[in-house]
Order: C-alpha cells, then sequence, then structure tokens
C-alpha cells in the first residue's frame, strides 16, 4: 500500500500546486482560468526548448520561466481580462476557453508539433524507505518543492504587505481601494504568482506523463475538482483535495490495472468535479459577477424577410450547388452542414438563455456512435438508429441537466466540461462503443429506398435537414418561445416572479438541444463515414463553441458561418491555412467575446458606420427622440374607457 | 379587522450573522394600498424577496387569502396572484416593450409558452400599453429606454399577470417630482378602477407620497418590525420619529 500511497503525494503535490494557482486569481479578480493548463503546456514547453534544445542549464532555465516568462504571461493575462472585471460571467468564460484554445495551438506553431520525453529536473535514480520501499529521487523532489511552494504562498499571505492587501481585496473589493489598497496590483501579482506555479505544474506534470500537447491540459484540469472543493476561494481546502485526489487515484489503481476501472481512475477528477458541483448547488456563487447581461444589437425581432431569405437561399442552394461545385467539396458542404446542425443548438442554448456548453460534441457522439452501431452493417436501419440517438442523448441531458442546471454560469460551463471529459474516458473511450482507434465504419447508409452512398445524396440530406432545423429555430425565437428564453437570459429573477419556471425552460432547452445534435452527429456519421471518437471529443466540443462565437451566437447565421469555418479546416488549402487557422479563430474569440452577434455583424455595423460618416448621415438609433416618462395627456380618457 | 389577502408571519431572515428580519409581521388587506417604510437596510427588499419566494426565510410563513404558500416556489406564486417589480430595473432588454409585457402575461397563464390564446394576451397588453402610457415606445427595446419608463414597463409586466397583489419596490426612485405625481394618480387608478383590481404593498423611500396614497403603514427598522398602522397614526409614532430623525434628534425636540 506504502507505494501507492507515496504516487499518490506525488501526484496529488502537482494538482495541489495547479488548484492553488487558479483559486489565487479566482479569488482576487473574479477570473476562472480555463487556460491553465494551456499556460501550464507553454511553460512546459519553453522549458523543454530552453533546457534540451538549447542546452541551457537547468538551473539557470527554471529562474528563467518563474522571474522572466511567467510573469510577462502573467501581466498579459491580467492584461487581458482585468477590463472584463464587470462583464458578465459569459464573456470572461468564452474569452477564458479561447485563451485556452490560444496556447493550445500556439504550442505546435512555435515548438513544432511532437510530442517529447522530459527527464526530471531532480536528479535520476532513487532511494530506499524501510526494507521494500522505493522512492525515485523526481516523486520526493517534486513533493519538497511543490510543498514548499505552498508554504511560501502561505508566508506571502499571512505575513506580507502584499498579502495583506489581497486578504483585503478578496474581502471587499471596494473597501480596500477606498482605504488606498490598489486592486489592480494584487490582481497583476496574483496573476504572476498563479502563472509561476502554472510554469512548474507543467514541467513536473511533463516529466511524469510526457510532453504531449493535448494531454497536459485535459491533466490540469484535474485539479478544477480541488479547486471547486474550496468553492474556488479557499486556498487550504483546495490544497487539501488535490492531496486527497492524487492519493485516492493511486490507491484506487493499487486494485485495478486494467479494464473498466482502470479508466475509472483517470475519470474520478472529472467525476469529483461534476459530483462536487451537484453538491455545493446554488451555494456556489460567483466572487464577482455582474448582472448585466449581454445583448446583441440585432436581437430583437428577427424580421420576415429574413426568413423567407433564409428558404430562397437552401432552395437555390439545393438547385445550383450541385451542378457547380466539385463532387469531393459537395461532401465537404454536407459535413459542414452537419456540423450547423450542432451549432445551431450551441446558438439556441448559448446565445438565447446564456448557458455556456462545452458538451455538444458529446452529444452529437452519441448520435454518431448509434448510427454506428445500427446502420454501420444494415444500412436500411439508419433511419432508426437516427431516433434511437435521440432516445439515448435526451435521457443523457436529462441526467446531466436535472441536477446541473441548477447551477448559474460558470458553474454550469464547469459542469458540462466535467460531462464532456467523462463521455470521452469512460464512454466513447471503450472499444466496444468506439470500434478503437480507428474508429467505425459507416458506409452503407439508407433511408428507405434512397441510398446515401453518394456524395450528392448526403448534401441533399444535410441541405435538407439544416433547412428545417434552421427555420424551425428562426421561427421558435419569433414567437413565445422565444420571448421566454429571453426573459431567463436576461433577468431571471423577474421572469420567475412572473410565473415562468427557470428550471423546467433551461431543462427544455437543454434536452432539445442534446435530440438536435444527436441528430447532427448521425449526420456527421454518414457523411465522416468513418466515427472516430477523437471527432467527439471535449477539445471539439471547445473548436465548435468558439467557431460559434465567431459567427454570432444570437443568430441563426452564427451557426452557418460557424460551419463554413469549420468548411475551411476540411478544403485542400495550403497547409499555411491549416497551421494559422485554429489559431485565428481563438484569437478572434478573445476580442469578439463581447459581441454576441458575431464577426459579420460587427463587420457589417462598421462598415455602416464608415458609410454614415463619410456620408455624414446621421446614425438613426443615437438621434432617436426618448419619448418622456409622462404619458401623454390623452391617455386618462383613453385608460378610462377599458377601466 | 377584514381578513389579510396577504400576510408574512414570524418572519425571520439571517445573512450569515446579520439578522436582516427579525420575527416580522406583515398584512396587505384586501383592495388597498399598504405602505412599508424603514430606513435604507431596513430590510423591505428581503421581506418583499421573501414574499416572492426569490429567498427562502429561515424562520416564519407567507400566506395568501389564508392558505400558506411558504414552500411553493416563485413562479407558483407568481401564478397565484402575486406580482412584482424590482427596485435595481431588471427588465427583459433583448425584448422590446411591448414583448416585455406579452412575455409576462404569457408566464402568467399556463400554456403561454405555446403560444396558447395569444389574442387574449394580445389585448391584455394593448390595454395596458395605453393605461401606462407605452404606445408610442412599444416598439422600443427595453434596454434602451431611460429610468423612468423603465419603471413604467416594470409596472406594466406585472399588470399583465393579473395579480391579486402587487409588490412595488421603490417606484418613484429615478423620478422627478412631476412623474412622481403622475405616478401617484396612475397607481390610484390602477387600484381603484381596475375591476377587482389588485391590493398593492409599497415600498417607498418618498415619505409624502406614502402618507398620501396607503391606507395602512408598516415601519421596519434594523428588521423589526416598529410600527403599524393608519397614516395619522405613523406620523406621530415617537418609534417611527426616532428611527428616521435618530435619537438624538427625539431628545432634541423633546
Amino acid at each position: 500500500m506504502l507505494p501507492y500511497i507515496i504516487l499518490g503525494l506525488f501526484a496529488g503535490s502537482i494538482y495541489a500546486l495547479a488548484s492553488l494557482g487558479i483559486v489565487l486569481t479566482y479569488k482576487t479578480t473574479g477570473v476562472f482560468n480555463f487556460a491553465y493548463g494551456g499556460v501550464a503546456m507553454f511553460c512546459a514547453y519553453v522549458f523543454w526548448q530552453l533546457r534540451d534544445q538549447w542546452h541551457l542549464s537547468q538551473w539557470l532555465v527554471i529562474p528563467i520561466l518563474l522571474v522572466v516568462v511567467a510573469p510577462i504571461l502573467g501581466l498579459i493575462l491580467e492584461a487581458v481580462f482585468r477590463p472584463l472585471a464587470t462583464a458578465s460571467a459569459e464573456v470572461q468564460i468564452v474569452v477564458a476557453l479561447g485563451m485556452l484554445a490560444f496556447f493550445i495551438n500556439l504550442v505546435p506553431i512555435i515548438f513544432g508539433g511532437a510530442d517529447h520525453q522530459l527527464t526530471s529536473i531532480f536528479s535520476q535514480g532513487h532511494f530506499h524507505w524501510g526494507k521494500h520501499v522505493v522512492v525515485t529521487w523526481n516523486e520526493a523532489g517534486t513533493f519538497l518543492l511543490t510543498m514548499a511552494m505552498a508554504a511560501g504562498l502561505y508566508v506571502l499571505l499571512r505575513r506580507t504587505r502584499l498579502g495583506t492587501a489581497t486578504r483585503a481585496v478578496v474581502d471587499n473589493r471596494d473597501l480596500a481601494e477606498l482605504i488606498g489598497v490598489n486592486a489592480g496590483t494584487v490582481g497583476q501579482a496574483a496573476w504572476i504568482i498563479s502563472t509561476g506555479f502554472a510554469a512548474l505544474a507543467g514541467i513536473l506534470l511533463s516529466t511524469d506523463e510526457g510532453l504531449v500537447t493535448y494531454v497536459l491540459p485535459a491533466l490540469v484540469i484535474y485539479a478544477f475538482a480541488p479547486a471547486v472543493l474550496g468553492r474556488l476561494t479557499s486556498l487550504p481546502l483546495a490544497f487539501v483535495g488535490a492531496v486527497a485526489l492524487g492519493l485516492l487515484q493511486n490507491i484506487l489503481a493499487r486494485y485495478s490495472t486494467t479494464g473498466f476501472p482502470a479508466k475509472l481512475e483517470g475519470s474520478i477528477p472529472y467525476l469529483a468535479l461534476f459530483v462536487l458541483l451537484v453538491i455545493y448547488g446554488r451555494r456556489l456563487t460567483e466572487v464577482r459577477s455582474s448582472l448585466r447581461p449581454l445583448t446583441g444589437r440585432a436581437s430583437t425581432g428577427s424580421p420576415r424577410w429574413q426568413f423567407g431569405g433564409g428558404l430562397a437561399a437552401a432552395v437555390a442552394a439545393a438547385i445550383v450547388l450541385p451542378q457547380v461545385l466539385g463532387v469531393s467539396i459537395q461532401h465537404d458542404v454536407a459535413e459542414a452542414m452537419a456540423y450547423s446542425v450542432i451549432a445551431l443548438t450551441l446558438v439556441v442554448l448559448t446565445g438565447w438563455t446564456g448557458q455556456i456548453s462545452v458538451a455538444q460534441m458529446s452529444f452529437a457522439g452519441v448520435g454518431a456512435f448509434t448510427a454506428a452501431h445500427l446502420a454501420g452493417t444494415h444500412g436500411s436501419l439508419f433511419p432508426l438508429a437516427v431516433v434511437l440517438g435521440v432516445a439515448i442523448a435526451v435521457p443523457l441531458s436529462l441526467l446531466v441537466g436535472l441536477p446541473s442546471l441548477r447551477l448559474t454560469g460558470l458553474f454550469l460551463a464547469l459542469a458540462t466540461l466535467a460531462f464532456a471529459l467523462l463521455m470521452d474516458n469512460l464512454v466513447f473511450g471503450s472499444t466496444s462503443i468506439s470500434g478503437g482507434l480507428t474508429g467505425l465504419n459507416i458506409t452503407a447508409a439508407k433511408i428507405g429506398p434512397l441510398s446515401l452512398k453518394t456524395y450528392t445524396a448526403q448534401f441533399y440530406l444535410c441541405l435538407f435537414v439544416l433547412t428545417i432545423v434552421g427555420a424551425g429555430v428562426f421561427w421558435l425565437k419569433r414567437g413565445p418561445v422565444g420571448r421566454r428564453l429571453q426573459m431567463v437570459r436576461d433577468a431571471p429573477d423577474a421572469a420567475a416572479t412572473l410565473g415562468a419556471s427557470l428550471t423546467l425552460t433551461k431543462l427544455a432547452v437543454f434536452a432539445a438541444g442534446a435530440a438536435v445534435a444527436a441528430v447532427g452527429g448521425s449526420l456527421l456519421a454518414v457523411t465522416q463515414q468513418t466515427v472516430d471518437p477523437s471527432n467527439f471529443s471535449f477539445n471539439q466540443s471547445l473548436e465548435l463553441l468558439l467557431v460559434v462565437v465567431v459567427g454570432g451566437r444570437l443568430l441563426v447565421a452564427g451557426a452557418l458561418i460557424a460551419g463554413g469555418l469549420y468548411l475551411v479546416t476540411l478544403l485542400p488549402l495550403p497547409s499555411v491555412v491549416d497551421k494559422y487557422f485554429p489559431l485565428l479563430i481563438a484569437i478572434n474569440v478573445i476580442f469578439l467575446a463581447n459581441e454576441p452577434d458575431g464577426t459579420l455583424a460587427v463587420a457589417i455595423r462598421q462598415t455602416r458606420f464608415c458609410l454614415a460618416v463619410l456620408y455624414r448621415r446621421p446614425r438613426p438609433d443615437v438621434l432617436l427622440p426618448v419619448p418622456s416618462v409622462l404619458p401623454p395627456t390623452g391617455s386618462r380618457e383613453l385608460s378610462g374607457q377599458h377601466g | 379587522m377584514v381578513e389579510p389577502l396577504l400576510a408574512a408571519t414570524d418572519v425571520t431572515v439571517r445573512f450569515g450573522g446579520l439578522v436582516a428580519l427579525d420575527h416580522v409581521d406583515l398584512e396587505v388587506a384586501p383592495g388597498g394600498i399598504t405602505g412599508l417604510i424603514g430606513p435604507n437596510g431596513a430590510g423591505k427588499t428581503t421581506l418583499f424577496n421573501v414574499i416572492t419566494g426569490l429567498r427562502q426565510p429561515n424562520q416564519g410563513r407567507v400566506l395568501l387569502d389564508g392558505s400558506d404558500i411558504s414552500r411553493w416556489p416563485t413562479q407558483r406564486r407568481a401564478r397565484a396572484g402575486v406580482a412584482r417589480t424590482f427596485q435595481r430595473l431588471e427588465l427583459f432588454v433583448g425584448l422590446s416593450v411591448r414583448d416585455n409585457l406579452l412575455s409576462a402575461w404569457e408566464a402568467s397563464v399556463s400554456g403561454g409558452v405555446f403560444g396558447r390564446s395569444g389574442a387574449e394576451g394580445r389585448a391584455r397588453v394593448g390595454e395596458v400599453l395605453s393605461r401606462l402610457g407605452l404606445v408610442s415606445v412599444a416598439d422600443r427595446r427595453a434596454g434602451e429606454l431611460p429610468t423612468g419608463l423603465g419603471r413604467m414597463v416594470e409596472l406594466g409586466r406585472a399588470l399583465c399577470t393579473r395579480p391579486r397583489v402587487l409588490l412595488l419596490d421603490e417606484p418613484s426612485s429615478g423620478l422627478d417630482a412631476a412623474e412622481t405625481a403622475r405616478f401617484r394618480d396612475l397607481l390610484l387608478e390602477v387600484v381603484g378602477q381596475d375591476a377587482g383590481g389588485p391590493s398593492v404593498l409599497l415600498v417607498e423611500h418618498d415619505v409624502r407620497l406614502v402618507m398620501e396614497v396607503c391606507d395602512q403603514i408598516t415601519v421596519l427598522d434594523f428588521g423589526k418590525r416598529i410600527a403599524s398602522g393608519p397614516p395619522e397614526e405613523i406620523r406621530d409614532d415617537p418609534a417611527v420619529i426616532a428611527a428616521y430623525l435618530g435619537d438624538q434628534g427625539v431628545t432634541d425636540v423633546a
């Protein structure tokens, strides 16, 4: 047992470092740093570059990281998030997720995409403890180093002026500023320390797990659960929770090294995250949340002509596109349209009700794998498979939604993140469901007599479904359903005091979104022909959210633009496009988070503004007179008629 | 005394160590305007939150027409006829004024979200819009309106649900003197003329307005009820004067 406890303390102490870093910035600035894993990975690659490529001494490299690189990164992050201090939680989350994608995509560009092995910063070898127990210097060193860092943080917060100032800001920001504490400086210090911890955690984790682009951020998400244990504000609880988590994982590893329990070991942190969120429920409140809801400028009353125009465009596309597009491009367009169907669910969920989900592709995956299992061999079962996919996705969404939809903003986003990672590990990661690394084939799907083998048939099917779903969503937005969603988004308390049930509304949207995502997923399966678990992972859900934000999360058209952006990654374009495209999306998201209408709407607005300035036409919305609060004199008589 | 339409009995709310409401009783008689006044931080808005179910009290009950609604969720209380406005505006900023009112009507009837009997809702909304003088701004987005108009929209929204009891949280804050006067007339008209019009519970800083319109007044101070009665009594109550002017003021006057 003792060796497992030692392993557990080793792993737990690295999680503790990350948890402390995450909690520190959250409690001082109100920003939950989703990008923490990205920062840790970036720093680990810098370390690899300096030590293993340029052969600098690591006793030079580590100080460089902690004194130069981490502070610069920390200050950059602080500068990005500071203007968002009073923005809605939704904007902060979107920007933080954009940052995560930024770092994930930046690393391959700067350092190349290859994976590396990192040797420990401590000396090789081991020593014996007692008779049977072998402890490596890496384990011992890591544990002692992290304990020293945690102790250092404690002393800093308890014994220094900066610590006093930090605690004052945490306690009451406005009051602290009134007595002359500079909350900005405190925030900067918190970001610098937090990023330093991220750098160390990144290096220590890479020593253990290897330096792999996508793995490291997911590992750092392990630290989210302990952070939530301390309700994102308690450093000691986060620390204890992290060590306990490491112990729990490794003690479990003692009892099983294969099969489902082994997978469970890797999933425990995500499971813990989800369970903690559900248990805390409404007791989780954000330290600084603005009640100011986001509104787009194009969100009231979608005019009828857009509806007609959209339908006309769909018909035109059905007639013209197959004539002018080559067959393989038709196929790519079909796949992009299937993607748009899934993106539409995010428009309704995130745009219209303000709930951020990073699990939409998991629901799509349910549809896709159901289709592959059922229709992979018997193509004619495809329609049944779609229905079954929906029938599985909806109860699943209720299972996730019922406990977690009482959560707000950040905490709901964290719950969907935990769910997506659990699906990746436990469901899509299981060979019996996913068909292993190669995935499952679905090549002969049919709808009745209609074979979906040809690209043209797939094109028509996807266009048909996208048109139906798009028109349906558009139509709903104009009516009572649209009004109900806007109520819940803009002023939930007021909506409840007028008679609207928040839980029922959110749950209905969440379940409907899961259902449509499952349909989209089965379409994606038909177009991709090979259903691969990595196409439905958390990373894909994150990517989906980002392209929808760029497209415009309040607009039906935003989902179409999202599909268009996805199309770019499918087309055979020069490799330089593939290399920089995801990074550009991430940067776009960071700048556009405040603009729920998305890129196109912003571009149109700015063009209009420029034209107006050029031609000296006043902007109509600026000069419209605001009527007085007083009812016109005639109204008394008028109301008398009704009385 | 007439059986109260709405009653809160023995309500206690604690925020950590702070006692926001300390065994407070409150009655709203049917068909009248009851005032709820008290200095800042006396617990008026907290009491509103308890009555509408946005906050669970540590102790105490809320009765509507004699039946205990303490365990009902907010939306069920709303459907039973409890409507309110907010001190800090809670408009549906992305919707037009008309849609703010329409969505309120839809929320208050069962099946409203499926667009059932939309004609009836539109008629009600049209009626309220013209009564409150909002017709000219009906298609403006609520988020663009100045505070005064925003308060009117909140009032209209509450009226669209055909409430039995209407809770108004500082409706005159942000209004100038003329607007306040006009609001007073509107309030009396709404309560008086509407067939089966709502009873009103009014939280208000403008003591003159309260004295003018209310039949009964309850005074809170530091979470405790210090007085309750008709306006004439409240005006001369030494405890109320002390709460508003401070003990020092009373001794000076004395």
